[in-house]
């Protein structure tokens, strides 16, 4: 009896205790994780806890100062750069280790060893992309770049720093309810950072859509409804510019130039993000109050929490620079230093392209090129899968780069796949990239300006630049290809020599400007030229209506001061409901059914801004897509289920412009309906009874307030992991648009605002991001910066002389000692 | 008296030790010390409760609780329902309970121990 009842209390003890002891599926281990002493609790924070004053961390050569302000930014004060950098890495390492680690585990297609088998997908895309196979060859080189080298060791070394010293309490919250633990970080993960961007920003293709397009309707349609220049445009480069130097031949257009399409192509490749856009502008100090330049960029990307970004100030005897960094990168990505300020956004320059690979046979093993059968090569890719059996995939490529489908079976081929290779800018063995803002962080005028840009790559960036010397200028800068005009708009011939890259665009002939006459330089992610230039980049680019408002209010300005700027920031004018409205009203007014209609009155007398409050806005953003849809949707089909060819819309540049232009088009024809033919006004009146219904049956009768633009809009900020909802600050009440210069979207927008008054003696600086310091979502600082953000407003960034300085906003110093 | 012991033995112990150390403490001293079943589930199982009671306590106060709120709204998985309840209190009472009853039943495995040796 004794025995029996100890041993069935030990079995429930030891029972429990095991089973809360270890994760069961997507639970965590409960036991550790509800522990106050180590689980979730012991990473809360508050508003006054500091960090320590004194810590010693083996690996730094001397002692380094760190002054935090109001908001937990870090100032490093080393003492050399190896220092500076090793301290960039455990700062970084201390708020965000989790997100840093989580992007590189994205590129490299391991997502699926964290949060299972629903990430296989995923990660086998990214593989066969190559962002790992690429990171791992860039970092082989790294020796040939000592300076490079240098800086991405010492980073790492510092995240290991912090690595190694973490206790399971204090690791951030994300790999408690996962249940992993972080791995050692190298100058290959940071690569593989990069590459994640270059994902990002310089990838998405619409090639084989445009190809379906072409077997389809033919040349003339092409030329009419896909041209390669829109109808408005207001270049980066202003219109004229002269080009001062003598271009290096072109390759001349081959014939056939397009790949005769004889599959219907389907391709799972993600369409171009131009949402994911940015702006940047600079203006001269002719144009501004205090007689010398003001910088501003705000880079659109996904708002995620924790942020994409990292505020920090790292000053060594070498440098003293202030900005934001991407988590897992050293140095600063866009900010200034005493001298200068500079920015980015991102050039849609059209940098990936797909061959059409004809094989021998079915072993995949040789491939038709330049009238010879040349071998590919083959690689296994093993995923490892949480809780499953590891997951293989075979990689072959060729010489253009990796194949990235072959569903796209011909019955005529008997069996042999058709497949698609890629040859895309982010699989370019070149590993300078870092060098360039290793040279920004430093410059001190124009020329090192100039000198930094010549060491980019990708993902394709305009470059903006302003100093106190009073320059300002900019460039659309990367590596591009040297195309034959029109090379890469539709799927490529692989099995001719004439369809590869024929070298690159020399450097120095990218497009660029200095001081130019309007006295200011912009960017919106548009037109890098007008079509002036000799060389071939692309023929899509972000439409034009940010970057022509910017150019409006920037041209009407003079003396022109932070604020001014910071209210460009935030415009929330809709210049292309400007450009199309008032063609729809003349058509419509005239209609007595649809004029007297208390949603078309609201949208009639709308002040075409795209204000939270507006419901104006909610209208009409939900007209055009049901526009453009009524209009397009019956002749380029956008998923084509049952003959899997899928198109895509004619831009919405040549779509109004048709409207405007040629409103008696028979494209406005409905071909689904054989005995009617719908003209203009069908579609507006179709697409606007749809507007109405919808709106109406999701928000209720029109009102003011769930109708507003906010509210409908619904911006969010997720965390990284979308399922992790608390985490995320959600429904957002700001206004904005993806065409608007306030570009907040549903899930994109302004990643961080910046703008920099330059000065003779010290710069004044601002800027905010959707964000906090902390990637902790125990921390007030996780997301303080949001409302700051939301509201449109700007912080006084803290931009310190010496370590010395005394400032009221100072709230912790920290001394590292080795 | 057993309740303080472990109640101190356990604070200290779990502050360096992985969370299950309240068993084998539990264990050893309810074997020890305890004069009844019940005793030894009350006073491990009470002991536990209230070190991790007074912790939890004292972390959200010094926190404002962000991350318990955080934490608890993941685990209503988006039911409206659960998200009305003050989820962070029901969280913090099923932890402790769980942890107690470890306690618990790892201190009446102690005295039944024990008592083989009587």
């Amino acid at each position: 009896m004794k025995i029996i009842k100890f041993l069935v209390s030990t079995i429930l003890a030891v029972g429990l205790t095991y089973t809360l002891n270890r994760p069961w599926g997507s639970i965590p281990a409960l036991g550790r994780f509800f522990s106050p002493f180590e689980g979730f609790l012991s990473n809360g924070e508050s508003k006054t806890s500091l960090p320590p004053s004194d810590l010693k961390i083996e690996g730094l050569k001397d002692e380094v100062t760190v002054v935090f302000d109001d908001n937990r930014i870090p100032h490093v004060f080393a003492n050399n750069d190896e220092d500076l950098y090793f301290a960039q890495g455990y700062l970084v390492a201390k708020d965000r280790l989790w997100q840093m680690e989580f992007y590189t585990m994205a590129a490299a297609g391991r997502l699926s060893e964290i949060v299972g088998a629903r990430a296989v997908e995923l990660d086998r895309h990214s593989r066969r992309l190559g962002m790992s196979a690429t990171a791992k060859e860039i970092a082989k080189q790294l020796n040939s770049n000592p300076i490079a080298k240098s800086v991405l060791e010492a980073y790492s070394a510092g995240v290991n720093a912090y690595i190694k010293q973490v206790a399971y309490k204090d690791l951030p919250v994300e790999y408690k309810i996962l249940g992993y633990q972080p791995e050692e970080w190298s100058p290959y993960k940071t690569i593989l950072m990069l590459q994640n961007m270059r994902n990002t920003l310089n990838s998405g293709s619409s090639d084989y859509r445009m190809s379906n397009v072409m077997a389809k309707y033919g040349e003339d349609v092409v030329k009419e409804l896909f041209p390669d220049y829109p109808v408005i445009e207001s270049p980066i480069i202003p219109e004229g510019t002269k080009w001062e130097f003598t271009p290096v031949p072109v390759p001349s257009v081959p014939s056939p130039a397009v790949e005769n399409a004889g599959v219907a192509f389907n391709l799972a490749i993600p369409e171009p993000r131009p949402e994911i856009g940015s702006n940047n502008w600079a203006v001269h100090g002719d144009k501004s109050a205090t007689g010398l330049p003001i910088l501003a960029n705000d880079p659109h990307l996904q708002l995620t929490l924790p942020s994409i970004w990292y505020q920090i100030q790292l000053t060594s005897p070498n440098v003293n620079v202030y900005g934001a960094c991407l988590p897992g990168t050293p140095g600063v990505t866009i900010g200034f230093n005493k001298d200068v300020a500079w920015g980015v956004t991102n050039t849609h320059t059209d940098i990936m392209d797909f061959y059409q690979i004809k094989f021998k046979d079915k072993s995949m093993k040789e491939y038709w090129y330049n009238g010879a059968w040349k071998p590919t090569t083959m690689r296994i890719e093993e995923i490892s899968v949480k809780g499953m059996p590891t997951v293989k995939d075979t990689i072959f490529s060729t010489h253009h780069g990796p194949i990235l489908y072959n569903e796209g079976q011909n019955p005529t081929d008997k069996g042999i796949p058709t497949a698609h290779a890629m040859r895309w800018i982010a699989n370019e063995l070149i590993a300078t990239d870092l060098m360039t803002f290793y040279y920004l962080n430093r410059a001190k005028n124009y020329t090192d300006y100039r000198k930094a840009l010549t060491y980019y790559v990708a993902p394709a960036q305009n470059f903006i630049f302003a100093s106190n010397e009073n320059d300002i200028a900019i460039t659309p800068n990367g590596k591009f290809p040297l195309k034959w005009k029109g090379q890469g708009k539709f799927v490529l011939d692989g099995t001719n020599p004439a369809h590869d890259w024929q070298g690159w665009i020399p450097t120095e002939h990218n497009p660029t400007v200095k001081n130019p006459a309007r006295k200011f330089v912009s960017s919106a992610n548009q037109f890098p030229t007008d079509q002036t230039y000799p060389y071939y980049l692309g023929w899509r680019y972000a439409s034009h209506e940010r970057a022509s408002q910017i150019n409006r209010r920037l041209s009407a300005m003079e003396k022109a001061t932070v604020d001014s700027l910071r209210s460009v920031q935030n415009d929330n004018t809709n210049l292309e409901a400007k450009r199309i409205l008032p063609e729809i009203f003349k058509v419509l007014d005239t209609d007595p059914a649809v004029s007297k209609d208390a949603i078309y009155q609201t949208v009639r007398k709308w002040n075409m801004k795209n204000d939270a409050d507006e419901v104006g806005a909610t209208i009409y953003e939900e007209w055009v897509v049901a526009l453009r849809r009524a209009i397009w949707e019956d002749d380029f089909k956008l998923e084509d289920k049952e003959n899997k060819v899928p198109m895509l819309y004619p831009t919405n540049d040549v779509t109004w412009n048709m409207i405007k232009t040629k409103p008696n088009a028979l494209w406005f024809d409905d071909v689904t309906t054989k005995d009617k033919q719908e003209t203009l006004a069908d579609m507006l009146k179709k697409s606007f009874k749809a507007t109405s219904d919808s709106l109406t049956k999701n928000y209720g009768p029109m009102n003011a307030k769930t109708w507003a633009w906010a509210v409908v809009k619904s911006t969010d900020i997720n965390h990284l992991v979308p399922f992790f909802k608390s985490f995320s600050r959600l429904d957002l009440h700001v206004g904005g648009g993806g065409k608007i210069v306030n570009a907040i979207t549903r899930s994109t927008g302004p990643s961080w605002r910046m703008v920099v008054q330059l000065d003779k003696g010290w710069p004044k600086a601002y800027g905010v991001y959707p964000g906090g310091q902390s990637g902790n979502i125990g921390s007030p600082f996780y997301d303080n910066m949001v409302d700051t953000w939301a509201k449109g407003e700007l912080n006084e960034l803290l931009f310190m002389k010496s370590k010395d300085e005394k400032n009221p906003r100072i709230s912790a110093t920290m001394k590292i000692k080795p | 008296m057993t309740y303080i012991i472990i109640l101190i033995i356990s604070a200290v112990a779990q502050y360096f030790l992985p969370w299950w150390v309240i068993a084998p403490i539990s264990f050893i001293f309810c074997a020890w010390k305890s004069e009844s079943a019940k005793g030894a589930y009350a006073a491990a199982a009470g002991a536990i409760a209230s070190v991790w009671t007074a912790y939890t306590i004292y972390l959200n106060s010094t926190t404002d609780s962000i991350m318990a709120n955080k934490i608890a709204a993941l685990f209503t998985f988006g039911s409206s329902f659960l998200e009305k309840l003050p989820t962070a209190g029901y969280l913090g009472f099923v932890a402790i309970l769980l942890a107690s009853t470890v306690a618990g039943l790892s201190g009446v495995a102690g005295y039944n121990f024990r008592q083989l040796f009587k």
